[in-house]
């Protein structure tokens, strides 16, 4: 695939091989994410986008390549780099990755307790207020394990931008939730994006999802980064495998089968 | 078999030393030491309390059926204060926390694991090694010593009201016996046990945790191995404690 033009690019993963004992899961990977963007990484179950994502954050080291967050090779960084990068960082996990035995909006505040000089009040203030982003603003209170598995991932959302980081990556933030619950997040996540200007990274296997709320959006299959593209030119893609995995879900223009394009 | 227990414990010790740099690099977590300690000590006192008195109820009862034959009952104070003091208190704590605190920090940090809380924690830049095994460590080293210390009292208080109203032996010749056999190096060298096993059940089961496998098996694994570790590991150094103080 050839390289597109990513505008001041603020991740750059270059050239990144990542095998688990026998099995590929990353086959030189070359991908810039644009700085203030939305950009959806799409893919099927086991093509290694978690593994890719994981590398960002510095949570895997890849078997060999660089991964570049703006001047941070976290491939080669020392522990202290890595988390000064981590600060820079906000991350929804799949499940919220909630502490349960705290209340919502203590989950929220907890990254404040560490790490910055807040008072207990006033961590409590902020944390209402990005509570009051996600539309939360009455469970501050709330213990944990009494929220729905889309109010966890909102509460998971406004603690991931506590901080006010400069990226925040999304792990298939629509998985187990309801079409309304989901429409919900994807509104979320593009008024956020809108409001905040924080540089959004989407890992998810909802295609929906990912042509409503991305600037740009790739497609990783076994591995290998097939297509990546603005969101406009991904839906006209040549791959056949991508068009197949769309076409299900979205309208896909009709391309001539002779220009269709294999892995 | 060999080579596993070998790449195991190379695990442990690349899980120990990272857990070292960590405790160093960050301040100690005061408010969750004290959290951790009092939950140490609340969850395995009232456990310890009831097998301690009959731990010390039976060390009476063993020590004057063994003694009485050789018409020797008034030693009964001297083997209660040999075998419940040096060996039996230590090793019963050490078992006892092993399984109720031990067993609860491996399923606590498994879960987490599973959960991607631990990841969660590192992507908020919080070394997890610091947040979730610091505290513990320092609780469990407050606690273990104190609740030895616990153990040995109410173990010859059981022992000694056994002796006097069921043995009909004179309760002040057994505390003069216990008195003469017990030094106050006894009382240190116990010290040094439940310190040395305080470390030996928190970095066990945090281990287990830490590196359980997925998915709820895994969670029942790191669990089992934590208190069989624990406590196969704490009765082999206890031994040789036993031999290096006293021997």
């Amino acid at each position: 695939m050839s390289q597109p033009v990513v505008p001041d690019p603020i991740i750059r993963l270059v050239d990144v091989h990542k095998r688990f004992g026998d099995l590929i899961v990353l086959d030189g990977v070359n991908m810039e994410i644009a700085r203030g963007k939305t950009t959806t990484i799409l893919g099927a179950s086991g093509s290694g986008k978690s593994v890719m994502i994981k590398h960002v954050v510095g949570l895997l080291a890849p078997d060999a390549g660089e991964v570049w967050v703006g001047d941070v090779n976290m491939a080669v960084a020392k522990p202290r780099q890595k988390l000064d990068v981590r600060k820079r960082f906000g991350m929804l996990f799949q499940h919220g990755a909630l502490f349960d035995n705290l209340t919502a909006g203590e989950n929220v505040a907890f990254p404040l307790q560490y790490h910055t000089k807040l008072s207990a009040a006033e961590r409590q203030k902020v944390a209402q207020e990005k509570l009051e982003l996600v539309e939360l603003e009455k469970f501050y209170d709330a213990p944990t394990a009494s929220l729905s598995g889309g109010q966890r991932k909102r509460v998971g959302l406004a603690r991931a931008i506590v901080m006010e980081p400069e990226v925040v990556v999304f792990d298939e933030p629509n998985s187990g939730l309801d079409p309304i619950t989901s429409a919900t997040i994807d509104q979320l996540i593009r008024r956020m994006q809108q409001q905040l200007g924080i540089t959004f990274v989407i890992i998810t296997h909802d295609i929906v999802q990912a042509v409503e709320v991305s600037d740009w959006i790739g497609f990783l299959h076994k591995g290998e980064l097939l297509e990546y593209a603005p969101t406009e030119q991904f839906l006209a893609t040549r791959h056949r495998v991508v068009r197949e995995f769309m076409k299900r879900y979205v309208d896909v223009p009709d391309v001539d089968e002779a220009e269709l394009v294999d892995p | 078999m060999i080579g596993d227990l070998l790449a195991k414990l190379g695990e442990f010790g690349q899980f120990v030393a990272a857990f070292s740099v960590a405790s160093v690099r960050n301040p100690p977590p005061v408010v969750r030491t004290i959290e951790e300690a009092y939950r140490i000590g609340v969850q395995s006192l009232p456990i310890l309390l009831i097998v301690s008195v009959f731990v010390g109820t039976n060390l009476s009862v063993q020590g004057h059926n063994a003694f009485e034959q050789l018409g020797g009952q008034a030693m009964v104070g001297t083997f209660v204060a040999l075998a419940g003091v040096r060996e039996m208190a230590p090793i019963m704590v050490a078992s006892m926390v092993a399984a109720k605190a031990g067993t609860e920090m491996a399923s606590q940090i498994a879960v987490m694991r599973i959960q991607e809380q631990i990841d969660a924690l590192e992507v908020m830049a919080i070394d997890p090694l610091w947040f979730l095994v610091t505290p513990r460590l320092l609780g469990i080293l407050v606690v273990l010593p104190a609740l030895t210390m616990i153990s040995v009292a109410t173990l010859l208080v059981a022992a000694w009201v056994v002796a006097v109203s069921q043995l009909g032996l004179n309760g002040a010749d057994f505390i003069a016996q216990c008195a003469d056999t017990t030094r106050g190096a006894d009382l240190v060298y116990g010290q040094v046990k439940a310190f040395v096993f305080a470390i030996i059940i928190c970095l066990v089961s945090c281990f287990y945790g830490y590196t359980s496998p997925k998915g709820a098996k895994g969670v029942g694994q790191a669990t089992n191995a934590a208190v069989v570790v624990s406590a196969v590991v704490c009765a082999v150094l206890n031994y040789l404690l036993s031999e290096l103080l006293y021997g």
